[in-house]
């Protein structure tokens, strides 16, 4: 089985919400991390593990199996989920 | 008459500005800088500005028109998205900060930092496309 779909996004930020908005649209699971709303310590380990993955500190950040979008960008998402 | 307190400083931006001739205290005046509506208070031998509208959604309102316009830039049609992740940045983090950033220091205050430094000109936005040129 594939691994689900993760999002690191940030609740006060616009394109992280339509980015969730395509994926609840098209009925794509997906674990969500707001890391504004998570607590101190983990929100270090997330951002350091997002500028792992990324190489930097932007928002929103979705993993696809071994994809990674970075910004709101639903040309590449359709294509990485083949929609 | 200058009065050797030439320069005013805004606590958005952290930087000062020229005093114009004729202002006094309590005087109302927009920050040329950040575009922050500053009431003016004499400190000693210096100016200070109180924020107007201190932490309210009227603030940054204002705040991002003044901007705007100082610097001929536009919003587009996310602006009210980006004023809602500002209003939600200060009610959880305590002041107007980039609402695409996880930065909650006072050089990335809306309009932070690098757009006061000519980002929008360099990248004809800025980083959370709240000010475009």
């Amino acid at each position: 089985m594939e691994e689900k779909v993760k999002v690191y996004a940030l609740s006060t930020c616009p394109y992280c919400k339509r980015t969730k908005k395509f994926l609840d649209e098209h009925k794509i699971p997906y674990d969500c991390k707001d890391v504004d709303m998570l607590d101190d310590d983990e929100q270090d380990k997330v951002l350091e593990e997002i500028e792992r993955i990324s190489g930097k500190r932007a928002f929103p950040v979705v993993v696809i199996g071994s994809e990674v979008i970075v910004g709101h960008d639903e040309d590449r998402l359709r294509r990485a989920l083949k929609l | 008459m200058t009065d050797g307190r030439e320069r005013v400083y805004c606590p958005v931006c952290q930087a000062k500005f020229r005093f114009i001739d004729g202002w006094r205290e309590g005087d109302t005046v927009v920050c040329p800088i950040c575009g922050q509506r500053l009431t003016l208070r004499s400190e000693g031998e210096a100016w200070t500005g109180d924020r107007v509208d201190a932490m309210t959604e009227k603030e940054i309102r204002d705040r991002a028109e003044n901007f705007a316009k100082l610097r001929g830039y536009s919003f587009t049609d996310i602006k009210e998205e980006i004023i809602e992740g500002l209003v939600g940045k200060q009610r959880r983090f305590g002041d107007f900060y980039c609402p695409c950033r996880m930065l909650h220091t006072p050089e990335y205050q809306c309009p932070c930092k690098p757009t006061r430094g000519g980002d929008v000109e360099r990248n004809g936005r800025c980083h959370c496309g709240f000010f475009w040129k």
